[in-house]
This record gives C-alpha cells, structure tokens and sequence, in this order.
C-alpha cells in the first residue's frame, strides 16, 4: 500500500553494532519492515533479540549504524527529535510493564492526557474503546497486580495503542501464556494488522506463534551476532539450508560439535 | 561371581592382567548410602595403584541397582582413570545409565559460554561520579520545565508522596522527637545541677531541638522511611520496564517519577521539622515540670527567652530543605539505576539509606561550620 506519496518501508535499519558496555552483542545487522508488515526477530536464547528491540524504541543507543523510522534516523538527532519519533511507535514489554500505582483505565489514559488536548470524556471514550479492542472491556478500574499474566499482556497492548501508533514493538508476546491465550493474541495481531495497518516488529521463538503472525523475519545466531536467515519463516522452512535455522523452525536439537 | 544384591551395598570388582584391568560395578548405588562414601575413599586409593595400566574395561553387574551416584561416580571414574593415558571403555552398561552419560557429556560441550566479568563499575570511577551528576542536572532541568509549566509531572503524585513522607510519618516523628527531648533534659540537669543552674535545661533543649536535633531527627526518620521506600518503589519499578516503558512513551522518567518525590520531601521536611521542635520543647517540658519541679509557664518563659533570636530556628529549618533533597535525590537515584533482580533491589535500598544518612551529617557539619566561620552562630 502506498498512500499518499508515503514509502513503503516503515522501519530500516542500516549496518547496526549493538553493545552493552565492552560487550558486543549483534553486529552489521541490516533490514526493513514494509508498512503493514509483521516482521519477527527469532533465534534462539541471549542471541540479542531483545537488545534489538530495546535500540529500536530508543532505549539502548547503538555502537554503530542507523535506524531510520518512517524517514526520521532515531539516535542522530538529539533527543528531542527522538522523543517526537518514539511517538509513532508503541511498545509492549515482557510483563506488560504497567505502572503498577495506577489502574488499567488510568495506564492506557496517562498518554493521551499527557500528548493530546482531549477532554475527559473524550479519553475516557478513547480508552474504553482500546480496551474493548483487547477483550478487556469493564476491566479498567483493576490494577495491575489483580490482573492475570495473559490479562495484562492486553492491558499493556491496549497502552501500546493508546496513541494510535504506526508500528507496535512486542518483546515476546506469548512468553509464559496457555496456549489459548497465546493463540488468542496472535489472532489479535493479526486482526489489529489487516483493520488498522499497523506494522509490527515481535520479538519471539515461539514457533507457533511465528508462523502464525510473520509476514517477514530475521533470524539471530549469537555465535557470529549476526543475521543468519531473512525471509518469510514458511519459506525458510522450506528453503533454508543452515542447520542452526532448520533445527530452530523444526525444533530439533543439533549436535553443533 | 558372588551375588552381589544380597545387601544394600555398592562394590567394585576388580582384576588386574598386565596392563589391563577390568572392573565390575555392582551392588546397590543409591546417593544416601553411607557404603558408598566407604567405596569411594578405597576406589582414589585403587586408582593411584592404577597409574600404569594403560587399558581399563568398565562394566556392570546385570543385578545391579543404580540412581545419579552411579553416574557421577562413572563420569569421574572416566576422568581419573584417564588422565594418565589410559583408555576407558565402557561395556554393556545399562541403557538407560548410557544414555545419561551421554547426555551430560554434550550438555557438557554445548556449554562453551564462559562467565564474563560485567564491566568494573569501580567505587571511584569516572562513571560512577558522573552518573549522579548527571541524574542531578536532570532533575534541576525537570524542575526548571516544572517552573515554566511545561512538566509532565502530575499533581496528584507529588500531594500522594507528600502524604506518604508527612502525615504518616507523625506517629513516628512525634515519639522520636518527644524522646530526644526527654533525654536532653535529663542529661543536662545532671550537669546543670553541679552548677544550681537547673532552669537552664530550658534552655539547652529548646536550643539543641532546634538547631540541631529537630533537623537531624527528622532526616534520619525520613531517610529510613522515605528515602528507602523511594529507592525500593523506584527500584521495582525499573525491574518491571516500568521505566523504560515511560521512556518509550516520551516521557521523561525524572520529571515523572523523580521530581515529585525530591519535591515532596523538600516541601515536607522542614515542616516536620518545625513539628519535631515544638514536641522536643515539650518532652523537656514533661521532665522540667513532673521531675525537677518547675512551674510550666516558669520553664516555657525561659524557653521563650533562649530563643529570642528567630535565626536559631530558621536555621534549622533551612538546613532541613537541604537533608529533604538529599533524602528524595538519593534514594530516587539508587532506585532508577538499581540493577534488574532483586538482590541488586535490596543493595539498592540498603545503600540508599546509608548513603542519606552519610550525606545528611556531612552536610550537617558543613552547615555548622559555616554558620560559625560567617559568625552567625
């Protein structure tokens, strides 16, 4: 889709070296998301994964190399450049992340009253709306800890989306839910994909999960901290020839002596 | 070969032919036989006699009943008997010990991750004097943006912290300070009476609570309570990605979180403070008029007249905003950049504290200097 004259590429991220401290983690990675695409960042434990996506909602600054967000490069321009760019783009932790000394009501408010002019009315018509996208409608006046893990997931979904982002980052959205409530998330993704075009870059090796959701996907090796496989994970299936990608998406054990 | 399950014990077998031997485990291996422990001395003794055998045949006893005593006991058999070039070799075990050992020995390979040292984030490294600093510039911007009325900052939270460090906290600074006030008074009429100067006690409580003990109290109270639940509140937080999930929002984490504690208790703490001078004064009160007999409006008009000079007070009252900063500065910083588990959480809280109460007595002293150097003491 291109609408009005805007690029097909959302998110591109050019030769990028990410490190914490001395300690290299990924190196020379390079790849794009299409708009309305559902990108997944796979590979196997501590391969860097999720240091990826913390660079890529402005969390970690990387070593070397660009991400470049809907045309605005994200760690060149200074921080308050970056705070206007982080403002496309929602993000749903491990756990939800929610501030736990507030409601969910309030969790899925706090951005629109602190960002937008709406009335109370208006973010309250707002909020109850994201929450009932989620399945969660009437649960707004819990708290976080009265919640249950799937239950918050969707809390912390509903917050991803409360300032209608373009794309949505998800570290690990089916880690630790029933296979139910993981399915039923996926499904979710893939709804909020086809009615609100809404890109998405999910971090995840739950291999249901994978095939369910991805359009595109990039596969991590933590031995060489680069990008092993790039494509669609069923093609990959099909295609790939690397042991470490085969073993991963058929979920066999290799002997890597 | 004997029958070796009559008892519930481990044996090894053993023959020697040149340079070979071959060995027959049987018996009964199970971890909580005190017969094994036996077995094993005897077997690092066999295994020195053992340094020339080139060639070793382990085998086991079809009768022989076994659990993870026998595997480690092979796995290091293995090990011992071949670290001096013999071969090992292993015949009919039992399917399922073999595959056990298997098993351990590729877990074993796969595992090539060593431990590395994180980063040294020594005590006096450069990092670790320009973090806080660093932290304080944020703070004093947030509050300059909180000034110009441009702070994402709610309301709600600073009159929430303030509650927290201030009416609940009355119980507790209302004993404390009482008390000092009550000791004071006694120390000080011991001494006062060698001189028959006892109404003089008056005095020395009203100025010590005052200038000195009210504050001091006061920020002691408030670093162990406060200071310690910000860093902990904070800390948790920062475990959850609370943080960095404002962070990703655009939300500047020190202007929300931050500056409404540090502002609550700079607003918070001098009024306690001034609370905790009015019920030291009262604690003397108690002892000057119930234990050495003076009239109460004889003891209040001498503490009236001790603490003509308002600088006395004032005093102590500004040295309290100071302590209040310290207190929401440093257990805020301790819990924002407290590590990710909850072993790092509880360092975080303990240093938080001892740190506040460190740099509330520097900075006591400091002021008590400069009070006297600029005579205004």
């Amino acid at each position: 889709m291109n609408v009005s004259g805007r690029d097909d590429i959302v998110i591109r991220v050019e030769s990028l070296d990410l490190a914490y401290g001395n300690h290299l983690v990924l190196k020379n990675i390079s790849f794009e998301v299409r708009r309305g695409d559902c990108l997944v960042v796979m590979g196997g434990s501590g391969c860097g994964k999720s240091t990826l996506l913390k660079s890529m909602v402005g969390l970690l600054a990387p070593l070397r190399g660009k991400i470049i967000i809907d045309r605005d490069e994200l760690w060149l321009n200074g921080d308050k450049k970056r705070k206007e760019t982080l403002k496309k783009l929602g993000v749903l932790f491990q756990n939800g992340a929610l501030w736990s000394s507030m409601t969910v009501f309030e969790n899925v408010a706090m951005p629109l009253e602190i960002f937008t002019d709406l009335g109370v009315k208006e973010v309250e018509n707002l909020v109850d709306y994201k929450l009932a996208l989620v399945g969660l409608a009437g649960a707004g006046n819990f708290y976080p800890s009265e919640l249950s893990g799937g239950m918050r997931k969707r809390a912390g979904l509903a917050r991803a989306m409360a300032m209608d982002p373009e794309i949505l980052f998800l570290d690990e959205p089916s880690a630790g839910l029933d296979p139910i409530t993981s399915k039923r998330l996926d499904d979710l993704i893939n709804e909020l994909k086809e009615s609100l075009g809404i890109s998405f870059v999910v971090v995840t090796h739950e291999l249901a999960s994978i095939f369910d959701i991805a359009d595109d996907s990039i596969f991590l090796d933590s031995e060489s901290k680069e990008i092993l496989a790039h494509g669609n994970p069923k093609d990959l299936l099909k295609e790939n020839t690397l042991t470490k990608v085969r073993s991963f998406l058929e979920r066999k054990t290799v002997n890597n002596s | 070969m004997p029958s070796s399950c009559d008892e519930k014990i481990p044996r090894i077998e053993h023959h020697q032919n040149n340079s070979d031997v071959s060995i027959t485990i049987c018996g009964y291996w199970s971890l909580n036989s005190r017969e094994r422990l036996r077995l094993l001395r005897r077997w690092e003794s066999l295994v020195l006699q053992w340094k020339d055998v080139l060639r070793f045949e382990i085998k086991c006893d079809e009768s022989l009943v076994w659990d993870s005593s026998l595997v480690v006991f092979l796995r290091n058999a293995n090990r011992d008997l071949s670290v001096n070039g013999g071969q090992v070799v292993f015949l009919d075990l039992p399917a399922g010990l073999n595959k056990l050992l298997n098993l351990a020995d590729e877990g074993q390979k796969r595992n090539k991750e060593q431990k590395q040292d994180p980063p040294s984030d020594g005590f006096l490294s450069m990092e670790a004097l320009l973090k806080p600093l660093d932290f304080l510039g944020a703070l004093v911007i947030s509050f300059l943006n909180l000034v110009r009325g441009r702070s994402v900052m709610r309301w709600r939270d600073f009159f929430a912290s303030a509650r927290n460090c201030s009416a609940s906290a009355l119980p507790i600074v209302t004993l404390i300070s009482f008390l000092t006030g009550v000791t004071m008074a006694f120390v000080g009429s011991v001494q006062l009476e060698k001189f028959n100067a006892t109404i003089y006690v008056a005095d020395l409580v009203s100025l010590a609570m005052v200038r000195e003990m009210g504050a001091l109290m006061v920020a002691i109270i408030m670093a162990g309570r406060t200071g310690a639940a910000f860093a902990a509140e904070l800390g948790n937080m920062n475990l959850n990605e609370e943080i960095d999930s404002l962070e990703t929002f655009g939300i500047c984490s020190v202007s929300f979180l931050v500056l409404p504690r540090t502002l609550a208790l700079f607003v918070m703490t001098p009024l306690l403070t001034i609370y905790a001078d009015i019920v030291g004064i009262l604690g003397g009160l108690l002892v000057g008029t119930l234990v050495m007999g003076f009239s109460a409006l004889h003891y209040l008009e001498q503490t009236q007249s001790a603490l003509t000079d308002m600088w006395e007070v004032y005093s102590g009252v500004s040295k309290s905003l100071f302590f209040g900063l310290i207190i929401g500065f440093v257990g805020c910083y301790k819990g924002v950049f407290s590590g990710r588990d909850s072993a790092s959480l509880g360092k975080s809280v303990t240093s938080a504290v001892v740190i506040s109460v460190t740099l509330i007595i520097i900075a006591d002293a400091f002021f008590e200097t400069a009070f006297s150097l600029l005579e205004l003491r």
